[in-house]
């Protein structure tokens, strides 16, 4: 039997691929990596199928490539590094397998997206601490592997929340629980003895989701993850802050996170709030955007079970004095965008067509983690380079998501352009390397590089891209996960 | 002398002579005869003598504050962190500070509080490291866990290689300790050395600093400070008790839940063990059944009254009861100050008898634990019973952390660890509760108290992947057994097998 | 009392390391978060009272090991008692008299300290700790002072070895003479028939040395017939009134340190200070007039069997609690224009000056290294001047500023006072 008959032997042949179209699907996406075309495609039902897979590639040498979300991609990290890939697609793993209101957490297969899993918790008076609009096709698995910004920095204890445990099949073919879902016994053991699976860390002195997490897929495959669900409030008032000095608003986010005040909270220039917001393309864009002030922060106070309205006001009064300290003022509206707007909408995921890809077709983005106080030096660098490298710089949309309760920030410059117009993808292809190379000596820190930049950031540290190949050794001694990616 | 002369006088060239000694008493005073101490000055140094217990194949140990350091039966070498003892950085705008491992929690957080921040800390308290290491403490209801609090860490390996992870890898900044790509904090308590950490830090809505009065052992607060009040509440069943830790985690109103049982709270509020075992008496007759310990800081007024009025709500809805002599000016006080510096622990675990031995789960929340525990409680009554353990209340306790998305649930025995028959006693009930969690699947009990395969067995055999990927970086297994275990105290426990028993060299 | 007796308080130690610091619920400050000198400066965990502790616990089941290495443990230690007030916050159990009868046992069993050796050899020859130039009692020439040998007196001033010898600190027995007189009190000196207490051979390890210094002592004030005994010297004033009481040969005698006494006058009217004093100043505890003068608490019982650390009749621990605090800081806030500002550790939990345990003999490095550290948090308090009292402290803060040149200034209690007067 040839290889790829073995494989879709495992999967059933229903759900395993070689048409050229499909695997020219899977060959690209919308990063500038180089297209490889992969071998094959595999559509996995179960945990038993995918450990298969993989004791099938290491017996075969076959390179993987687990892929959760559907299209469009944009990172470069489902596309293959090298060629005789089988994609192994875990989209059709649409599972939510448990959710518990009592403990406040879910456990989902891989393909669950967020559209699927939103209703699911409300319906049990939860919610996801989400990222900011993924799109409809992203796969809530994928997100917290990759360690995606959420929306809600105080529930955001840790960088690797809301991820809880998850089940995985490493890539030496053994499978693994990790945190407390590891035992005594097998889940549905702890289940009958009142367990959850929702303690991150453990068993013993390693972390083992940490290792998965962040890898894209280079250490194993992962079968379910169950995450750590927040309550949903019975009141919300979100408010916005407009103003054209953005320490002035780092400072005011700063303490909402600190006090835990707030629920969502995020800054947003004028171009990204406009490309979220607009329904009309392009007047209603324009004109948002020309409403705007050039920074936006919003946030939401809620209220839960008890005397919401009570706790409410009391937060909104501890703001308003914030607020005074600042010099800034909470309004329910900045410009033509109502902060209840911007509430329902970032409740739920991009709707249709993406919202990055509305203005242009296009988005590159380019996105770090950094601190308040280099912000502004790495905010100046990037127009610099833009204008040097012909992109205008009012065009890039800029998005600031405080983090793990306040002790850092995510920084997103998002480039749109025309995919269509050469000139202008090769402009933003530039401005794209030269921006990273710039912001890395600035402090900006990429701590999930993809695509054509991954190698140059991680080799900048050769003692842990010793340490991470030592743990690959052990998860993954054949290099069959994903190679290519990141230092492996 | 334990290890050879040349490698002592290697070792000796890079710490100079007065940071080596493998003198009879400093040994007696390490409780062990088989090592050699070493402390180093800085990271460098650390790497340095690192590489040659490699070079030399010596098996080391480290310590930074050593509340849980079990020598082990071989010749090793010992690394006494105490000379790193540096606050690097608090960076107040965003919430992280940089430490090396001896500083104590309570020298970090004096720095926080003056700055209306605080620090996560284990239960241990105040004198225990300040690095986020594996622990739970007193307010993880509102800072988290040592597990989940660490950013950015510089990392010495077994090897002696220096690892520093995340932004000081990249910028020498500390706020990130994740990527690029998997994260490294994942394998950083598995062993080597940490040298410099980066914690985070948290909002502190109390005083900048206890406005102290009187003399040791007996402080007291002439006023509760604003915005902050401290209760014990007892239950009529533990259900009830767990409705209402459960609704004060939801509803995000406390900054600290503990579930001290009566016996903590009398040991945190006495200042001797007759005072406290009377007191205890008096408590044990007042509550209605289990119960637990409350702090409320408001941010500001409101902030304050809004916590209370809900406090009190879900207090009556769960009918739980407030124990009277909390309610006193001079217990709340303590109780107060204590808790949210983590000062008492030792005349809770240690005064009474010298010695105690903990069961625990760390993560998990008391709800799973319950069943267990209560049978673990029924147990040690039977101890106590015999006169073989310090007759407290018996109970088990927990407490939620990360507003009881998480927890940590707990039952131990004090007892004179020089009384043969306690010390026998304490350690078969340990085997039978550790038995008890993995039979009834209820959790993986701390690893010291049964053989590490029968737990990894049952734990997706972590302990042979753990053995693994210890072997990897540490391929001269020089390294520790154990690591900084996520089970704070169980570092007695090995949690691999790879590293063969090694005997004692022969004294020369 | 044998290191023996104290078995079960050294197994007792958990290794908590609290003794290392001052109680933690008083760490405000990472600077002056410690209480030990010697850990702080030796490190090793066997410079710590728990590390003293643990090697008495292994001497007693298998016998002192005598290194150089364990004897260096043994006499950098300044008997300051920090580690047994810290320990006492949490524990019941006795820290400092385990660390003190096993020095006692080293000198008994030959392993003296050469310079402490040197020092109690010159005590029988002189009577003196200190080197001795002329008389004892010539301080007081022109005076005018009664001889409370040989005139009845109602106070008997006992002046001290280093206040009477050392030419630099005679000012303070000037000082308090002329506080005492002019308070009009009743009071007498024993001249060149003063004999040294005897109290820091007995922190320096030798106890018959000090015992026999008690007995002389008590001899000369039971035939003088003084109810009442000042001190102005801190170590002084704990030998009187603690270690006298504990090997019972205090009988009645009060024992006042100088600045009770002051106090009392003051508060009796019988003492007025009325002249200002323009000083900022900040306050040392000395040890021995502060956590280690509690009074002896005589105590004697069995562990009750069992798990429990528990006894029969139930002991009573000396914590610090009620050591002689207020007196030195009421004076102080009586003299007009000072400013009073504390340092970080106080009281209880107060830093040896360094000269405890006859450090400034064995190890003149360490004394000046603790007296350096402690010159330090003086200074950031923003004070001009440290004011201590006991001569001992004064003595060597001086020394060591004297080597770093700071401007710092050092006082007694007693020489503002009569400044005051
Ligand atoms: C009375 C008492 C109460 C306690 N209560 C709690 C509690 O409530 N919650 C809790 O979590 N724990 C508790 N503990 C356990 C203890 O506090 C924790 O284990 C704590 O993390 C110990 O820190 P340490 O630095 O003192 O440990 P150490 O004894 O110094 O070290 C512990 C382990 O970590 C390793 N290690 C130490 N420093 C380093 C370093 N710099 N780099 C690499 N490895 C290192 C050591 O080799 C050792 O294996 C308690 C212990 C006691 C004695
Ligand atoms: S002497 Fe006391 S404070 Fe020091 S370690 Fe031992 S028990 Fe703890
Ligand atoms: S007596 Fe003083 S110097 Fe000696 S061990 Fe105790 S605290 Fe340290």
């Amino acid at each position: 039997m040839v290889v790829e008959a073995k494989f879709a032997k495992i999967v059933g042949a229903g759900n395993a691929s070689s048409q050229k179209e499909t695997l020219e699907e899977y060959s690209r996406d919308m990063s500038f990596v180089n297209p490889v075309r992969p071998a094959f495609i595999v559509r996995p039902k179960t945990a038993a199928e995918i450990e298969k897979i993989v004791n099938l590639a290491n017996e075969t040498n076959t390179p993987l490539v687990p892929v959760s979300s559907g299209s469009p991609h944009f990172r470069g990290d489902t596309v293959p590094g090298t060629g005789g890939v089988v994609i192994v697609d875990l989209s059709g793993m649409k599972k939510i397998i448990k959710i518990t209101r009592h403990n406040r957490v879910a456990m989902v297969e891989p393909g669950v997206t967020f559209a699927e899993l939103i209703p699911a918790v409300t319906r049990e008076g939860l919610r996801l601490n989400m990222p900011l609009l993924p799109r409809q096709s992203k796969s809530v698995v994928g997100s917290m592997l990759e360690r995606e910004p959420v929306i809600m920095p105080k529930y955001q204890w840790d960088s690797s929340d809301p991820l809880a445990c998850i089940e995985v099949v490493f890539g030496n073919g053994e499978t693994f629980r990790t945190g407390q879902a590891a035992g005594p016994g097998t889940i549905e053991e702890q289940w009958a003895a009142g367990g959850v699976q929702k303690t991150p860390y453990g068993p013993g002195p390693a972390q083992w989701q940490r290792l998965v997490q962040g890898a894209q897929g280079t250490m194993g495959i992962v079968t379910w993850a169950s995450l750590r669900c927040e309550l949903l409030p019975e009141l919300e008032q979100p408010f916005v802050v407009g103003s054209a000095n953005l320490g002035k608003l780092t400072d005011l986010a700063h303490w909402l996170v600190r006090m835990k005040l707030v629920n969502e909270c995020f800054m947003v220039n004028n171009t990204d709030l406009a490309a979220i917001m607009a329904e009309k393309w392009p007047t209603d864009y324009c004109d948002l955007k020309d409403s705007l002030p050039r920074w936006i922060l919003f946030y939401n106070v809620a209220g839960y079970h008890y005397s919401p309205e009570e706790r409410v006001s009391t937060q909104i009064k501890g703001i308003t004095d914030i607020c005074k300290q600042v010099g800034v003022e909470p309004v329910k509206a900045a410009g033509k965008v109502s902060a209840n707007e911007i509430l329902k909408t970032v409740q739920k995921p991009s709707g249709e067509p993406y919202w990055k890809l509305r203005y242009k077709g296009a988005c590159q983005d380019i996105f770090f983690i950094t601190i308040y106080d280099k912000l502004e030096r790495q905010l100046s660098i990037m127009n610099e380079l833009a204008n040097q490298y012909g992109f205008q710089s009012s065009d890039i949309g800029i998005y600031l998501q405080p983090m793990v309760q306040g002790t850092n920030c995510h920084c997103e410059f998002n480039l749109f352009y025309d995919p269509t117009n050469p000139r202008e993808v090769a402009r933003v292809k530039t401005l794209y390397t030269k921006a990273t190379e710039a912001l890395m000596k600035v402090g900006a820190f990429f701590s999930r590089p993809y695509d054509t930049t991954a190698r140059m950031i991680v080799n900048q540290n050769a003692a842990s891209v010793d340490a991470l190949n030592r743990v690959k050794g052990v998860l993954d001694p054949n290099h069959i996960m994903n190679p290519g990616k990141l230092c492996f | 002398m334990a290890i050879s002369k040349e490698a002592y006088k290697e070792i000796e060239d890079v710490v100079g002579p007065e940071n080596i000694s493998d003198d009879p008493s400093i040994k007696d005073a390490y409780r062990s005869q088989y090592l050699t101490v070493v402390l180093p000055g800085n990271t460098e140094e650390v790497a340095a003598v690192v590489k040659l217990f490699n070079k030399h194949k010596i098996p080391f140990q480290v310590q930074s504050t050593g509340w849980s350091f079990y020598p082990p039966e071989y010749d090793f070498i010992f690394v006494d962190m105490r000379r790193m003892n540096r606050i690097i950085e608090i960076n107040e705008k965003n919430m992280y500070a940089v430490v090396e491992p001896y500083v104590i929690v309570a020298e970090l957080q004096a720095e926080l509080f003056k700055r209306g921040l605080t620090c996560n800390m284990k239960g241990s308290g105040a004198n225990t490291t300040a690095l986020a290491m594996s622990g739970h403490g007193h307010m993880g209801l509102s800072t988290g866990t040592g597990d989940r609090n660490d950013l950015a860490t510089e990392w010495v390996t077994d090897e002696g290689e220096i690892i520093r992870l995340g932004t000081v890898g990249a910028s020498g900044e500390w706020f990130c300790g994740d990527g690029p790509g998997p994260s490294l904090r994942g394998v950083i308590r598995i062993g080597g050395v940490m040298t410099k950490q980066s914690t985070k830090i948290y909002h502190w809505g109390g005083p900048t600093k206890y406005a102290l009065e009187g003399n040791s052992p007996r402080y007291t607060l002439p006023e509760i400070p604003a915005n902050m009040m401290v209760r014990y509440y007892s239950f009529p069943t533990v259900e009830k008790l767990i409705e209402a830790e459960l609704k004060i985690g939801e509803s995000e109103i406390a900054f600290e839940l503990m579930g001290f049982c009566p016996s903590m709270v009398s040991s945190n509020i006495t200042t001797n063990n007759e005072e406290d075992f009377a007191t205890l008496e008096r408590f044990t007759k007042e509550v209605q059944g289990p119960g637990f310990m409350v702090i409320i800081i408001g941010n500001f007024p409101g902030d304050f009254e809004y916590k209370k009025m809900v406090l009190e709500q879900i207090i009556k809805e769960t009918k739980g009861k407030s124990l009277k002599a909390v309610e006193d000016h001079n217990a709340e006080a303590t109780l107060l100050f204590q808790c949210t510096r983590v000062t008492g622990s030792i005349r809770e675990t240690f005064r009474a008898g010298g010695m105690f031995s903990s069961m625990m789960v760390q993560g998990q929340r008391y709800d799973l634990h319950v069943e267990w525990l209560e049978q673990a409680a029924v147990w040690k009554r039977e101890l106590i019973k015999k006169g073989l353990i310090i007759a407290d209340d018996g109970q088990q306790f927990g407490w939620g952390e990360e507003q009881g998305h998480l927890g940590h649930t707990e039952i131990f025995c004090r007892y004179n660890p020089y009384d043969a028959d306690s010390f026998k006693a304490v350690h078969d009930w340990m085997d039978k509760v550790a038995k008890l969690a993995l039979t009834g699947h209820y959790s993986v009990p701390v690893n010291s108290a049964l053989p590490i395969e029968e737990i990894g067995s049952q734990a997706c055999n972590y302990h042979i992947w753990l053995g693994k990927i210890k072997q990897a970086f540490d391929p001269n297994l020089v390294g520790a057994r154990t690591g900084f275990s996520y089970v704070g105290a169980d570092t007695a426990g090995a949690h691999t097998l790879v590293y063969p028993p090694k005997p004692p060299a022969k004294q020369p | 009392m044998s290191i023996e007796q104290y078995k079960g308080d050294m197994e007792m130690c958990c290794r908590c390391s609290a003794c290392k610091h001052i109680p933690l619920q008083m760490v405000r400050n990472p600077a002056h978060s410690y209480a030990c000198p010697s850990i702080a400066k030796y490190n090793y965990h066997a410079y710590s009272g728990s590390g003293r502790l643990i090697i008495g616990r292994e001497a007693l089941s298998k016998g002192i090991n005598y290194t150089d290495r364990l004897l260096d443990i043994v006499y950098n230690c300044q008997m300051c008692g920090a580690c047994d007030i810290s320990c006492k916050y949490a524990m019941d159990m006795e820290v400092l008299e385990p660390i003190s009868e096993f020095r006692m046992k080293c000198v008994e069993d030959g392993h003296a300290n050469p310079a402490l050796d040197k020092v109690i050899n010159g005590l029988h020859k002189t009577g003196s700790m200190v080197p001795v130039k002329g008389k004892r009692g010539d301080w007081a020439e022109g005076l005018n002072l009664k001889n409370a040998t040989k005139e009845k007196v109602d106070v008997l001033y006992h002046v001290g070895c280093l206040t009477s010898y050392d030419k630099d600190m005679q000012k303070l027995a000037k000082a308090t003479a002329k506080i005492l007189q002019k308070a009009g009190v009743n009071f007498g000196i024993a001249g060149d028939a003063e004999t040294c207490c005897g109290g820091r051979a007995y922190q320096m390890g030798y106890r018959e040395d000090f015992l026999n210094q008690a007995k002389k002592n008590m001899a000369l004030i039971k035939k003088a017939g003084v109810k009442t005994l000042v001190t102005g010297c801190a170590d002084g004033y704990q030998a009187f009134k603690v270690l006298y009481d504990k090997y019972n040969l205090k009988g009645d005698l009060e024992v006042l340190h100088i600045t009770e006494y002051i106090d009392r006058l003051i508060k009796q009217g019988k003492l007025k200070l009325t002249k200002k004093v323009n000083l900022n100043v900040t306050y040392h505890d000395p040890c021995r007039l502060g956590r280690l003068s509690e009074p002896w608490i005589h105590w004697e019982g069995k562990k009750i069997p069992g798990y429990k650390f528990v006894f029969d009749p139930p002991k009573t621990y000396r914590r610090g609690t009620n050591g002689i605090y207020a007196p030195p800081r009421d004076i102080l806030a009586s003299i007009p224009g000072i400013k009073l500002t504390e340092m970080d550790r106080i009281k209880e939990y107060s830093w040896c000056c360094g000269a405890g345990g006859g450090v400034n003999e064995s190890n003149p490095e360490f004394a000046a290294w603790t007296a350096n550290k402690r010159i330090e948090e003086a200074t950031s308090t923003g004070a001009e001047a440290l004011v201590s009292a006991c001569p001992w402290c004064e003595s060597n803060f001086n020394k060591t500023l004297k080597a770093t040149g700071s401007s710092l200034k050092v006082y007694d209690i007693v020489e503002l006072v009569a400044k005051a007067i």
